[in-house]
Order: C-alpha cells, then structure tokens, then sequence
C-alpha cells in the first residue's frame, strides 16, 4: 500500500520535479500516515510553482483573446440572442479559460527536454475535446468555436513554443 | 557581472541556507537549515521549493540532479549551489541588514542591543 500512495503521489507531481521530491517526502516521513499529510502541503505548492515558471503571461494573454474572439464570433453567427442576456458576453469566455487551463496544465506536466510538433499539438486537441464535453456552451456553438480556435491556437503553439523545458536546472 | 535583483527576506534565508550546507543543499537539508534560521516561525517545504525555484529563474543558483540513494527510496536528490549573482544578492542584503541593525542600535541604545542579543541566542 506503501508504493500505491508513493506512487499515486508521483502522478500529481510534474515529471521535471517528481523524482526529487518524492525522494524527500520518502527521506523526511518514516511513516505513510506522515508521508500523507506532508504530501498534502507539499505538492499544490511544486505544481503552483511549476506552472508559474512554464506559463508565459504574454503568450496566454494571445491564447485568450483569440480564443475568445472565437467563441465570441461562433455565438454571433449561430445564437445572437445568447449575447444579449445577462452575463452573455461572458460565456464565450468560458470555454476559453478551460481550453487556457488545459494548456498550462499541460505545458506544466510536459517532460523536460524539447517537444515535437506533434507533442505540442497534444495539448489544443485535449483541451478542445474537453471543452465539447464540459458543454458549457451549446454542442454547435462549441463545435463551430473549437473549428475556429483549434487551428489558431496550434499555430500559436507551433510559432511561439511554450517554454516548457527551458529553466529546469540540468538533469 | 549583472546586478542581482534585491531579495526578499525568505529568498535571503534560503541562500544563506544553500551557502552554510555548501555541497550537502538539497530540498531536506536546505529547508532543516532554514527553519533553524527562522525560528520560532515554522517553514512549509513546498514553501522552500517554490523559492528555490524562484532564484534558479533569477540565475542567483543552480542546480543538478545527483546519483539515488536507498535512504531516499532509491530517488536522486536535487542539489544546488550558489552562483557568483547569488553571492553578490546574498552580501548586499546582509549588508542591508546589518545597516538596519545598526540604525536601530543607535535609536535604542546599546542595553537594547545586549539584551535582544541574549534573548536571540535563547529562542
């Protein structure tokens, strides 16, 4: 049961951080009630700081508008009424910030070293699917979204690659 | 050599911590060290390692993985050292503190430094 929790506790730390810090939580904690509870406080703040040093502020401020924008221009063509109620502008933001939050999850779980073009499509196609199916917009309003921005924000990614690699010390 | 960005009193406790243990830093020595120079404040590892990731994006340290031990469950540990940019951070802000000390010895007269010093080597 050990090695289960260890293990467990391996697959929320970031691959660029895990080994050290299972390896600490395994040095500092002879129990597993110990090893639990310090695991508890520990993690959230390595994932925190991991997103924080792989998520470009200005290249996610460029995912979020233009996936805004494409939402914004899928509820304008297919539903304008949804626009005019309360909180309507609004709601085209929402699956932007999912399809945002996938991304530097992604970038933050990305094992060190430098990613293929096909590696950094992975995360757009995993945030888009998950947007279809949070539904937090009409089916064909996200369908008609997800055509426009998909496209956008691999390109963005290919062009401007995430830094996800480049300020881990060395391995 | 660039000028290091000034250090916030946390980061200034982990760099002395990195400096004392010098090739024994890693993540549990690192963070021992900076409760003993905290005290009595207690100190959070995930705080520790957000900050030492902090100074590694600052280039004041660096860091590498070593070999595993068995006493770490067969896991490496993450160790660092301080580089010239970290030193130079490290002695201007105990420069700074050692101003600040000075500037309020002189205020409070020197019966108040002798007996805050007695009462810091007790807690």
């Amino acid at each position: 049961m050990g090695n289960g929790m260890r293990a467990l506790v391996g697959l929320f730390l970031p691959p660029a951080c895990r080994e050290e810090v299972l390896g600490d939580l395994h040095e500092r904690n002879a129990t597993l009630a110990r090893f639990c509870i310090d695991a508890i406080r520990t993690v959230p703040h390595v994932i925190a700081s991991r997103i924080r040093r792989t998520a470009d502020p200005q290249l996610l401020l460029l995912h979020a508008i233009a996936l805004y924008l494409c939402y914004y221009a899928a509820t304008w063509f297919e539903a304008r009424a949804l626009l005019r109620e309360t909180w309507g502008l609004a709601r085209p933001a929402i699956p932007a910030l999912l399809v945002l939050l996938v991304l530097l999850l992604e970038d933050a779980y990305a094992k060190p070293g430098s990613r293929s073009r096909l590696q950094l499509t992975r995360g757009p196609l995993i945030a888009f699917v998950g947007v279809f199916l949070a539904q937090s917009l009409p089916p064909k309003l996200v369908l008609f979204g997800g055509a426009l921005g998909l496209p956008l924000t691999l390109v963005l990614r290919l062009f401007f690659s995430p830094q996800s690699t480049s300020r881990q010390g060395p391995v | 050599m660039a000028k290091p960005d000034s250090i916030g009193q946390f980061e200034q406790l982990v760099l002395t911590a990195i400096l004392t243990r010098r090739d024994d830093a890693y993540g549990v020595s690192i963070h021992s060290k900076v409760e003993e120079l905290a005290r009595p404040k207690t100190v959070s590892l995930g705080a520790v390692y957000v900050t030492l990731d902090r100074l590694e994006d600052k280039g004041l340290v660096k860091s590498w993985l070593s070999d595993p031990t068995p006493e770490r469950g067969g896991r490496a540990k993450r160790c660092y050292r301080l580089e010239a940019l970290g030193e130079r951070a490290l002695e201007e802000s105990a420069v700074t503190a050692k101003r600040v000390w000075d500037g309020i010895a002189e205020v409070w007269g020197k019966e108040w430094v002798k007996q805050w010093s007695k009462r810091w080597v007790t807690e």
